[in-house]
This record gives structure tokens, sequence and C-alpha cells, in this order.
């Protein structure tokens, strides 16, 4: 098996042989992406690999950076600036600033430009009947000006269309007749689902992705049959689920936002390895620390989510809450003399200071190299020499009177204290405690900044996972093939509405099967239904309520509206049984079980004592250097047990083992980190 | 008071009332009093009208002129 | 009481480590570590309301605010408020105060909660029902977690309270004076019971207020962590920090820009009983080093209907007013409103007293009292100057019943809801948003449809409406809906007679909008209703500054009173338009780069005929047919351009 995680810098590459873990890392290539992965491929040998599982950031970055093909939007007369409103809302720690605009209106870096917005007499009404009458010869007219301004492709999206797609496809057919055989996509396809900005926005999304991911496919496809590959080429989704590559280029949209689901699903399945069912997760980079929560043993999913602020594609997708807030984040001085970190980052280029590429700002990273966690040497597997006095120079360069020695502290424990309460928050808006859950933490800075959050979070402990810093290229690995439809009707749920229920369901389920090319009878695969309902009165849908296989008749509709009401309770700890139900948005899973990374487990060891490689003075933690043991992972066998302070390195990633914790390396490798006495709650262990 | 009637005049004015003394910070013999609202709620202020600073600020009733009936003894 | 001093000298970055740890009780970084944690708790309080609540104005629209403040000792300093409603913003400090001081500090207990929802004790309206938590440490009332929620309905004469035309107090809805809903953590069940007496809805209400009240014992049990972390003077010196902080960064802010005096107003058009009273509000700006005086005299009598606000109100808005030009990025505190004096006469429209009139849409007169701060302070920071956003909320709601009966409701959906803001040094500015003391999320036309029996036609920006400018204005937004069963229609936009869409630094005003309803005899579905004269000749005008010939907007036009009747009953079939006002200019037009302007021509903000018109620049070409082939001819340009520049200086005064 082999993963490939794509990302803006490195393309991560991971292949599991016979049980064993290779891996390698190429540098990405922005003008063609194709290239690094093809490369990564050859390196570690795909012949006799039965599958290879992809995943990039490549659809999100030509979002945020607008390097998008000419793409125009065809909607209902009246309508074309429903992609200028979004859903209206302006981010709230925003309202005062005269420099917000909405990054994707009219006023800023639209996605479509108006002029190549334009409405076609038409109208559905919400029940599905037909108001107006498609006006083809305007429809005519209006593409006709797409040719002129050569498009390269079209998203259609009318209103209410989600009930009564005729008049779209019949669009489709006059885009094909007028401009040729151009991508095509329409919303009763792409996302045929209630409320109209979001549908409309997936649509558009859903085009560009097609231009942006035919070629690229295609040519990774021809080029591993090339180096001998015969097994199965899946991309995975923003679930983290796979779905074979031409399934995939059907509706791309789906697929925009791969990867930091991926390091979701690994923890999910190590969990599992280690019996921890409840996790919080986290990945810390550079620029942000990614927060996602695994709750009972299945990750937290959505059906929306957003690219940019509102910027809404429809899809089921792992809810990842990225925050400000990681190894590259700035160090700076408030007008008021506070040490702060963030939400501003070195990004990658230049870099912190200590990197040497020209970088004079302080980041987190810098605090870390000073304090002695991070080592001058072997950062990145060696990759990168880290200077320790270009970092020391940038801390003196701030605009305080604190003494130097201060700044470093204060930044390192403020930038703990700012990730610590930005989980909390996570945590509890999804109402979980975290005192029932383990902190996974991964990504190349989450194992020298997250065991210094367990004091301040109360979480159970810090598990650092093998591979840390390839953690997410493992959860393509770990990840099954998923079908899925949905589509929106607002019924309200009554034994009455049981035939029009069954009906959507019959057709959703009979062309997945088709699809996924699997018979009702098929072994290893799962159909789950679920709905989107809501109390009536409301404007927002209760997701994922899920749906007993077999006929659906009334009383299968009474049980629904139970279990609605009990999935309405569980979430938001209220119950109005009163009020009726609405049900909005019906969906299908169909889950075909793939090969797995398999943990295994290994034996303690009986010499659970282990001697250090040496010791380091960790600076700038107490008021006085302390004596840090200092250790390399690959030596420390199952069962090891670590005292803090104590640094633990290993290729692409360093952990930083508090003073007052214990780690201890369990049976599949993994460290787990706990305070030495839990008993003592609530002290403070700064000095 | 609790119940006010609409005033007559169609737009209204505050009073500052001069008093005697000059602004220990600019020196200005420039001092009124009056009433303001600001953080801590509404103060009757002597502040020089030159720099506008307060040389006394003191806790007026809480709701001004507005005393709920009921709530004196 | 103490003296405050508006100045704190020195700076606090200047602060040695001893002067510090003697003013604040704490090191350095335990101020700022606590400093972030109130805001963080604040946001922990807000997460399950936002989620968990029943009412949707609080989810969509986030019409509720969470609070941490001090002990009494302390003047209840509030350094954390959500960054939720900015409309409570000013208001929350002196409602947690008022609602303390005059239940009595001395009868607070561990797992009180006290409510009050007094205009004039707090601001805002009935609906918004402050709760507040004591919080104890080691046998002292050591600080308070607060929440104030709009509430579904606070009965009075209409249900939910939406209307302009309650008269007084009596009709308003339920008064609550300040009283325990907990007493030491059990319900007082007098209090409860007094509510649901008087509400509607009470079966929505009474889970909402559950859930209000477990986030303030999250709130309390977080502030307590705290409390126990790090000791009741180091939490208290943490608060005056953070209050400190942002009152500094206001005066350092307002130590940048010059110093003087500047006049501003704006207008509310009308109350509920006609439209012989105009309301205005005027302010004087007085600015001297790091302090600043708003000085309201000459501001209108309280108005005849609820659509008065109280002074907490006008503390709201000359904040947000300062926060936007001076200080944007920093959250809001008590401190923020420290180095600035509001000098407020009783009994204006922006500092109303019982009983007469009542207070319920407020947020109307926060949009006024915005405007003449905005304007006057334009005066003072030059390119920091922005324009003014379209003005009203332009709320609209509709009732009716279904052929079987069945009641139907359309609130806040289908009016002007959705309009434009002003420009700014930053560039052009958005079309589509709330007004600017509002954020929320704009109900799907889909969804609309699904639950009330109407068609929304058009939703979509008016050409050439938005401010001309170096940056232009957004452009008013248009909105026809057809309604298909008989309804009846309720309006509340008051800022149509004094263009709110203000322009700046050279630049021009947005245009004027309006309301029209066509309400023929019902012959099928009306389809499209078309943006000409002859369209707007046909329909009854309700609302707006518009020509009486034509009923099309226009500045010379006459005011046609919104609130003529009560409410409006249409036939199934008709039509109803909303236009917004436009959003003001930032800039001389005339200095737009001619490209930007072939865009907007392009684009079709702005008409071949405008661009002339307006910007002086010579576009040629058919934007509708052929978008990417239009001409700007420099040469005509440039001519036409040096003739607007003299005909102005000509015969514009300056401005």
């Amino acid at each position: 098996m082999i993963g490939v995680d794509v990302g803006g810098t490195f393309t991560d590459v991971v292949e599991i042989r016979d049980g064993r873990v290779s891996v390698t890392k190429v540098p990405s290539s922005q003008t063609d992406p194709a290239q690094a992965v093809v490369e990564g491929a050859r390196r570690l040998g795909v012949e006799g690999v039965p599958v290879f599982n992809h995943a990039s950031t490549m659809g999100l970055n030509a979002v945020i950076t607008r390097q998008l093909p000419k793409v125009a939007f065809l909607t209902t007369d009246g309508h074309r600036d429903m992609l200028d409103r979004g859903r209206v809302w302006r981010p709230p720690d925003r309202q005062t600033d005269p420099s917000w605009r909405r990054p994707f209106g009219d006023a800023s870096k639209p996605l479509v430009p108006r002029y190549l917005r334009r409405g076609v007499p038409e109208r559905i009404a919400a029940d599905g009947s037909v108001l107006m009458a498609l006006d083809e010869t305007e429809a005519r007219r209006q593409l006709a000006v797409f040719g002129r301004c050569n498009v390269e492709g079209v998203a259609i999206c009318l209103l209410n269309a989600y009930v009564n797609h005729a008049h779209e496809e019949r669009l489709r057919e006059l885009v094909h007749e007028v401009l040729g055989d151009v991508p095509v996509s329409i919303s009763s396809e792409t996302s045929p689902l209630a409320k109209e900005y979001a549908r409309a926005s997936t649509t558009v999304i859903d085009v560009v992705m097609k231009l942006i991911f035919d070629a690229y496919s295609h040519r990774i496809d021809d080029e591993l049959r090339a180096l001998g590959f015969r097994g199965e080429l899946n991309f995975a989704d923003c679930a983290a689920t796979l779905l074979p590559w031409r399934e995939a280029l059907r509706k791309p949209s789906r697929i925009v936002f791969a990867g930091p689901a991926a390091g979701t699903i690994a923890s999910t399945r190590l969990g599992e390895a280690i019996g921890d069912r409840n996790l919080i997760c986290a990945d810390v980079g550079g620029t942000s620390t990614d927060v996602s929560l695994v709750v009972d043993g299945r990750p937290f999913l959505n059906n929306t989510f957003e690219l940019e602020h509102d910027l809404v594609i429809n899809a089921l997708s792992t809810e990842v809450v990225s925050v400000g807030a990681g190894g590259g984040s700035i160090v700076g001085i408030s007008p008021s003399g506070d040490v702060t970190v963030g939400p501003g980052s070195v990004g990658s280029e230049p870099g912190p200071a200590c990197y040497g590429r020209g970088g004079t700002l302080p980041a987190v990273t810098d605090a870390c190299l000073l304090m002695g966690i991070l080592a001058p040497e072997g950062f990145a597997a060696g990759q990168v020499r880290l200077d320790p006095a270009l970092a020391r120079r940038a801390f003196e360069g701030l605009d305080t009177p604190l003494p130097v020695d201060r700044r470093i502290a204060f930044a390192f424990r403020i930038a703990v204290a700012n990730i610590a309460e930005e989980i909390a928050n996570i945590a509890i808006r999804h109402g979980v405690d975290p005192r029932d859950f383990s902190l996974m933490s991964y990504g190349a800075a989450g194992g020298m900044l997250l065991p210094a959050t367990l004091d301040l979070l109360h979480v159970r402990r810090v598990v650092i996972p093998p591979h840390p810093g390839l953690f997410s290229a493992l959860g393509l690995l770990s990840t099954d093939r998923v079908y899925y439809d949905s589509r929106s009707a607002y019924v309200l749920l009554t034994p009455q509405s049981a035939p029009q229920i069954a009906a959507v369901y019959e057709l959703m389920e009979q062309r997945l099967r088709a699809r996924a090319g699997v018979g009702r009878d098929a072994e290893d695969v799962t159909l789950r239904r679920s709905f989107d309902g809501r109390l009536v009165g409301h404007s927002w849908e209760t997701p994922f309520i899920e749906i007993p296989s077999g006929p659906i008749t009334g009383d299968t509709v009474q049980e629904l509206v139970e279990r609605f009401h009990d999935v309405y309770e569980r979430r938001y700890g209220n119950r109005f049984p009163y009020v009726p139900v609405q049900g909005v948005t019906y969906r299908v899973e169909l889950v075909v079980r793939s090969e797995k990374v398999q943990y295994a487990a290994g034996k303690p060891e009986r010499t659970a004592q282990v001697r250090p490689e040496g010791m380091l003075d960790l600076r700038h933690y107490a008021d006085e250097p302390l004596q840090a043991a200092e250790y390399r992972r690959e030596s420390l066998p199952v069962g090891a047990r670590v005292e803090g302070p104590a640094i633990i390195r290993e290729a692409l990633s360093t952990t930083f083992v508090c003073p007052g914790q214990v780690a201890e390396v369990g049976t599949v490798g993994e460290i787990s980190i706990e305070a030495a006495t839990r008993a003592a709650g609530g002290s403070d262990r700064w000095p | 008071m609790h119940t006010f009637p609409r005033p007559a005049e169609q737009y209204l004015f505050a009073r500052r009332r001069p008093v005697q003394g000059t602004c220990p910070e600019c020196g200005a013999a420039a001092l009124a009093e009056y009433r303001v609202l600001s953080d801590g709620g509404l103060w009757d202020v002597r502040k020089c009208q030159r720099c506008l600073a307060s040389v006394e600020r003191t806790r007026a009733p809480r709701y001004g002129s507005y005393v709920p009936l009921g709530l004196e003894p | 009481m103490a003296l405050t001093s508006p100045v704190p000298a020195p700076l606090i970055r200047d602060l040695s480590d001893e002067q510090f740890a003697r003013r604040y009780g704490c090191d350095r970084f335990s101020a700022t570590v606590l400093a972030n944690r109130y805001g963080y708790i604040v946001e922990h309080m807000c997460g399950r309301l936002l989620t968990a609540a029943f009412s949707p104005i609080l989810r969509d629209f986030y019409d509720f605010a969470a609070t941490v403040s001090g002990p009494p000792e302390l003047d209840y300093a509030t350094p954390a408020m959500s960054a939720t409603i900015l409309l409570f913003t000013g208001t929350m400090t002196d409602s947690v105060r008022n609602t303390v001081e005059e239940y009595g500090v001395e009868n607070v207990e561990p797992g009180d909660v006290i409510i009050a929802n007094d205009p004039y004790r707090m601001g805002t309206h009935v609906n918004d029902v402050l709760f507040v938590r004591p919080v104890f440490h080691e046998g002292r009332l050591a600080g308070f977690v607060n929440l104030k929620a709009h509430q579904l309905d606070m009965g009075g004469t209409v249900p939910g309270g939406f209307s302009a035309a309650k008269s007084s107090v009596f009709e308003n809805g339920l008064v609550l004076s300040p009283r325990p809903l907990l007493k030491a953590g059990r319900p007082v069940r007098e209090t409860w019971t007094l509510i649901y007496a008087n509400v509607r809805f009470g079966e929505l209400l009474y889970p909402d207020m559950q859930t209000i009240c477990v986030n303030l014992d999250l709130g309390e049990r977080l502030l307590c962590e705290t409390l126990e972390r790090y000791g009741a003077g180091a939490v208290h010196g943490a608060m005056e920090y953070a209050c400190d902080r942002s009152a500094e960064h206001m005066e350092r802010a307002l130590d940048r820009i010059p110093d003087g005096a500047w006049e501003g107003e704006d207008v509310l058009d009308c109350d509920g009983v006609d439209d012989s009273e105009e309301y205005r509000v005027r302010v004087r700006v007085t600015k001297v080093g790091r302090r600043a005086e708003v000085d309201f005299s000459g501001t209108s009598r309280q108005a005849r209907t609820c659509v008065n606000a109280t002074a907490l109100d006008a503390k709201t808005s000359v904040g947000v007013a300062f926060k936007y030009l001076l200080d944007p990025r920093t959250p809001f505190t008590s401190g923020t409103a420290r180095p600035i004096d509001l000098i407020l006469p009783e009994q204006t429209v922006v500092s109303a007293l019982p009983p007469e009139g009542g207070v319920f849409v407020y947020w109307e007169l926060n949009q006024v009292v915005l405007s003449a701060v905005l304007r006057a302070l334009a005066q003072a920071v030059g390119p920091g100057a922005m324009g003014g956003d379209r003005g009203s909320a332009d709320l609209h709601n509709a009732t009716g019943l279904l052929p079987d009966g069945t009641p139907w409701v359309s609130a806040a959906q289908c009016g002007g809801e959705v309009g434009p803001y002003g420009a700014n040094r930053h560039g052009d500015a958005d079309s589509q948003m709330l007004s600017y003391q509002a954020n929320g999320i704009g109900m799907a036309i889909e969804a609309i449809e699904s639950g009330a029996p109407v068609v929304v036609m058009r939703h979509e920006i008016e050409p050439d409406t938005g401010g001309p400018g170096t940056h232009r204005g957004g452009c008013g937004v248009v909105r026809d809906s057809v309604w298909l069963q008989p309804a009846r229609h309720f309006f509340m936009s008051f800022r149509y007679k004094h263009a709110p869409g203000f322009g700046v630094q050279g630049g021009g005003d947005g245009a004027g909008g309006g309301i029209w309803i066509w309400d023929a005899e019902p012959d099928g579905f009306p389809g499209r209703t078309p943006l000409t004269p002859e369209a707007y000749r046909r329909a009854a005008p309700v609302g707006g500054v518009l020509d009486p010939d034509t009923n099309v907007p226009s500045r010379d036009g006459a005011y046609v009173y919104v609130l003529e009747r009560p409410f409006w009953e249409t036939r199934p079939m008709a039509v109803l338009r909303f236009l917004t006002n436009g959003g003001g200019g930032w800039g001389d037009p005339l200095e737009r780069e001619p490209e930007r302007v072939k865009l907007d021509v392009r684009d079709g903000y702005v008409t071949i005929e405008g661009a002339a018109r307006d910007y002086g620049v010579v576009v040629s070409g058919d934007p509708d047919e052929d978008p990417e082939n239009l001409v700007v001819h420099a040469e005509a340009t440039r001519r036409l351009r040096a003739e607007q520049r003299r005909t102005r200086s000509r015969t514009a005064p300056t401005a």
C-alpha cells in the first residue's frame, strides 16, 4: 500500500509492505505537481502494490490563491448575485474592522466575475412545479456571450433545482450545443441540496476542480502504469475516505480539501489499536494547528465545510478547525507591552529566523531552539540547520524593556496557553469534556508544544503516535472506500410522508450500487442511511440522524422523529417534543471495506529503565537552566519510561516531556505522556 | 421621578454651568460643571473646557432623573 | 467616589516590573495570560448558547452577549465581552452594575442568577433579558459572569414585539426590574411564573433560559478555576489591566488625530404617529489630546412611539464609531469608553425616559447616532473616514393563513435586510451586508420559500446606486417578492429623508431607495416586474423619497410615509419591492482609475451613462453582449473630467 499526501512544500509518501513502513519526502512542485507524486512512487517502487491512495491540497491552494480557470455561472434570472452574497455574515472578531471585505465578494476576489454570472428567465417553485418555463432563446444568447469570452467551463445552479432538475439538465444540453465539449457541473447533480448559495458555490468549485484535476489525474495514472503499477489508484476526499480516481472526477468538489482529515483517520485507527476511542487530534504545523475530534471511535463529521470565510462546500467532511498557532507563529509585542504569539506566521519562506533564510521576526520555533528543545542539527531529517544566534538576534530585536530571557520564556508559554485555550474552545463547542479525552499530537511541531498543554487542558494524556511527522499520509492507509449520495426535500415527518422518503432512498441506493458495481448482497459492503432534520421554526439542521435499514414505513418515520429528538437532546441538551420535525436532507453512504495499516503490538521489554543519549541544559523554562535527558526515539523500547524534563528526538519531530510529566512507550510504539502525580490537580507548574 | 411627560421643546440642550477656578493641568480659567456618561456610568463632573481634564468626577444617581417608583423607602 | 483620571501615565508598556506588579497585583506575564483567559471564558459561554438555544435570532443574528465583570470594588470593570452583537457593547457593564446595585450587593449569594430587562435601566429593549451570576472566591464576592440574550417574546401588544407603532411602556411588554431567577442555585418560582404568565411561546423560552443558566454555570466554573489558580489579587489586577489596556489603545488612537471640534447630524424620518416630526440626532465631538467629548445638544425630544433609544444605546454607538475609525482590531471592554464623555440631555430620542413612546426599535437610532458621529469624525480623520452604510435595517415582516387555515410568518426575510456598506480607504464596499452594527446569517431564498407562500423573484444589486468615489460605495439591493396568498405586511424602514449612505473625502452619496407594492387583480403568476419607470408608475408607493409622478426615487421627490398604515394587506400574487439605499463613496470619483470604472461597467455596477455622469469616464461598447471588449476613450475621458472639474469649482461650495 502506498499513501501520498501532496502538500504545499513537501509531498509525503508512505509505503507499507509486509508490515514495514518506508517513507520518503519529495519537494512539491507548483508548476508540475504530478511530477512529485510520480517521483515518490518511483523511489519506493509500485510494482505489486495493490493500492495507491492520493490526497492533495492542490485544489484548496488554487482556490485560496485564485489561480483558477475561467468559468462562468448560469442561474435563475434575478439571482446572479447569490455568489457575491454568501450567507451574509462577517467574522465576529472583524466587526469594527473597515478593512474587512467578503473574500469572495465582488469588492474583493470573486471566483467568477459578475459579467460571467448571468441569469436565465425560468422559475421553479419550492414544491418543484414550474412557475415560468425556461426561456431557451435567452439562454442561447447568454451562452453565446460566454463563448465570446472563451470560458473554459460552466457551473449551473437554478433556484429550487434540488427538487426539479429539468431546467438545469436542459441548460447543460444547451451549453454543449453552443460551447461544445466544455466541462459543465449542474447543481442538481453535484449537490442536490436545499439552500442555493452553498449549492451554487459547490457547483462552481466542482467545475473548477474538473478543470484542475482532469489532466493531472490522467497523467498520474498513465505514469504509474508505466512504472509497473497494476493496482487501484484512489483519491481521498474531505472525510479522508477513498474513491477510485475516475469516480472522483465525476464530482471533484468532494476532493478539494483532502489531507487534514487523513490525520483524524490515522488517529482513529491508532486509537483502535491502543484502545482509546475518545481523542482530540491536533496537527501542529508551521502556520496553524488543525484540531479535530474523535468521539467514541468515530471522527466528528460535518455535511459542509468552508475553504475560506463562508466559502461553503457541501460534502461530507471531517470537521477540522484550523487555529492560527504553530511553530511559525510570530512572536511580537503589543502596544501595551504584552508578548504576543500569532496569529501571523513567518510561513515556510522565509521561515523562523533560525532557518537562516532571511527571516528576522522571531517565531515559536526560535524560542524552542533557544530553550534547547530543538537541536541545531538534525531538524527535518537533517535538511535544515538551525542557527541559535539568528534566533537570539530576532528576540533581541523586539521593542520591549523585558530582558531577552523572559521574552523567550513568555513566547513559549503564551504559545502553549493559546493552543490550549483554542483546543478547549473547540471541545466546549462540541459539548465534550477534555478530561475524558486523550490528545493525539502530531505534525512536525506537535511533540514540542502539546505535552506542555497537559496541565492547562486537563486531558487524560498526550499521545505522540509513531511517525508523527508523516502521520497524515499514514491516514491514507487507514481508511475505506465510500460512495455516497444525498438529496434534499423539505418534508414534515409524519407517517403519511413515508412513501416520499422511501422513494428518495430507493432511487439513491439503486444508483449508488450501480456506481460502485456491487449487488444487493455483496460482502464487505455496508449501507448507512442518515438524514438532516430541523425543528419547524429553525433555519438550521441537526445533521446525521441515523435511519434503520430495511423498508421505510409510517412506523419508521415515527421512529425517526424520536431519534431526531434524542440526537438533538444529546447534542444540545434540550428536547422540544412538542415542536414538529421536518426532514431536509437524506443521505446514503455505501462503504466498501479496504485493506488498512495494521499496528503490530510489541512486547514490553523487561528493562523499562533506559539510558539517555546525553544531558542538556533546558533554558528559559524555569529561572535557572534545568538538566534534561535527551533520547533517540528509535532506541526507546516498548514499555520504556522517561521522566521529564526530557527531550525525545526522531527524524521529523521532537517531543518535549515537561518537568513533572512521565512518558511511556506503548505497545505499538506510541509515546503516552501523563502528569507524574495526577492527584496534584490545579497546581501551577510554571515556576 | 417616575413618569416623564414628553418635552414641549422640539430640540433639547445640555447645560454646562461655568464655575470659578483654573485647570490644574493647563491653567485655563475655563471650568464648567455638567453631567456625563462614560466608563462607570453617569458622573457629575467639573471639567476644563479647554483641555477636557476632569478636576472632579462624582457619581451621579444611577438612572439620572429616573427613580423607579417603589424603590425609594 | 474616586476621581478617575482619563490619562493613566506613564504608558503601561513603560512600567517597570515593580510598578506593574504594584498596580496590577501580578506580573506582566500573568496579566497577559489572564486577560486572554477572560476573552476565552466569554467565548466558551457563547459556544453552547450558539448551538443549544431554540431561538433562531440567537443563532442566526448573534443577538446576545456574554461578559465577565469584576466585583463592586472594581466598579464592575468588564475585561471581556463576546464578539457577538455590537448593539450590546456599550450597555453591558452598566446593565450589570445597575442590576446588582438595585437588587442589593448585600443580597447576592453563591448560585444566584439575577435578571432584569428594563431598557431605561439597561439599554436596548425588553426582549433582551440580562442574566447575572455572582462568582465567589473564599467566601467573598469576586466577580460576575453575565449573559444578555434576546428572547422570542416578552408579551405586549405585538407578538415578538417587532413594531414601531407601540406608544408607551404599557404596550411594549413585560418589564422586569432586577430580581432573582435562581436563589442559591434554586429556582425562584414566582419569577419564572411571572415571566411565563406574560409572554408568548413560553414552552420555547423556558428551555432557552435553562440553557442560559447552564452557560452561566460554565462561566462561573471557569472563573472559579482561574481564581483558585492565580488568586483574587492577580485575577482582579488583570481585570483592571485588560480595561486599562483598551482605554489606553483608545487614548493613543485619539492622540493621533488633530485636536478640534466637529459636528455631525442625521435623522430618523418619523415615528409611528405621523410624519410631522423627524427625529434629529446632532453631535458635537470635541477632541483635545487623549480625551474626547460627544455633546448631543440640539438632538430631538423623544418620539411618541417606540422608535426611541436610551442613553446606554447612545453610548454603544459612540463607542462603535470610535472603534471603527480609530481602534478597529482590539476587543471591546468597559475601558473602551473611558476616554470619551457623552453629554446627553435627558428625554431626547436617544435618552428617552418612561413611559411615553416606549423603547423597542432602538437599533434604528443606534444607526442614526453612529451616522452622526461618523460624519463628525470624518472631518477629523481625513482619509480614515468611512462612507455611510444604507442606514436602516429595513426589516419587513409578513403574516397570513394558508388555505387550510395554517398560520405562516415571514420575519426579516423579504425586506431590505441585506444591503450595502460605504466605501473607505481600503477599497470599494461590499453590497450585501447587514448594517454596520448588525451581523448574522442571511436566510437562503429556498429556505424562505419552503416556509412561507412567497417567491423571491429578484435579489440583485441596482447599477449606479453606489456612492461614486475613488472607491465606490456598495450598490443598493433590489428584492422583489411575489406573495402567493393574502398577506399582511409590516414595515420598519426609517432612513429615506437624509441620504444615510453619505460620501466622504469627496465621494458621492449613495442613491435613495424605497418600497413599492403591485397589487393588481390576480391574473396568474406575475413573472418578472421590470425596473423601468413604466413599472414604477403602476406601483403603490410604500416608502422612500420618490418623484410624485413616476414613483422613482429622486432626491427632489416627496417623502412617502412608511407607517401611513399600521400594516398593508395584499391580495394573492401581489409583488413587493424593496430597494435599499446605496452606500457612500470614498474619495473623488474623478480620481478613480478609468480601467476600474470600465470593469464596473463590465460587471454592471455602473452603466455607460453613469460612468460618464458620475466618473467622467467615456466608455463604449456593449457590456451585455460583449463585456470583454469595452473601450475606455482616454482623450474623451480627459476632456470630460476636466470639464466636470471646472463645473464643480464654479458651482459647488467646498464640502
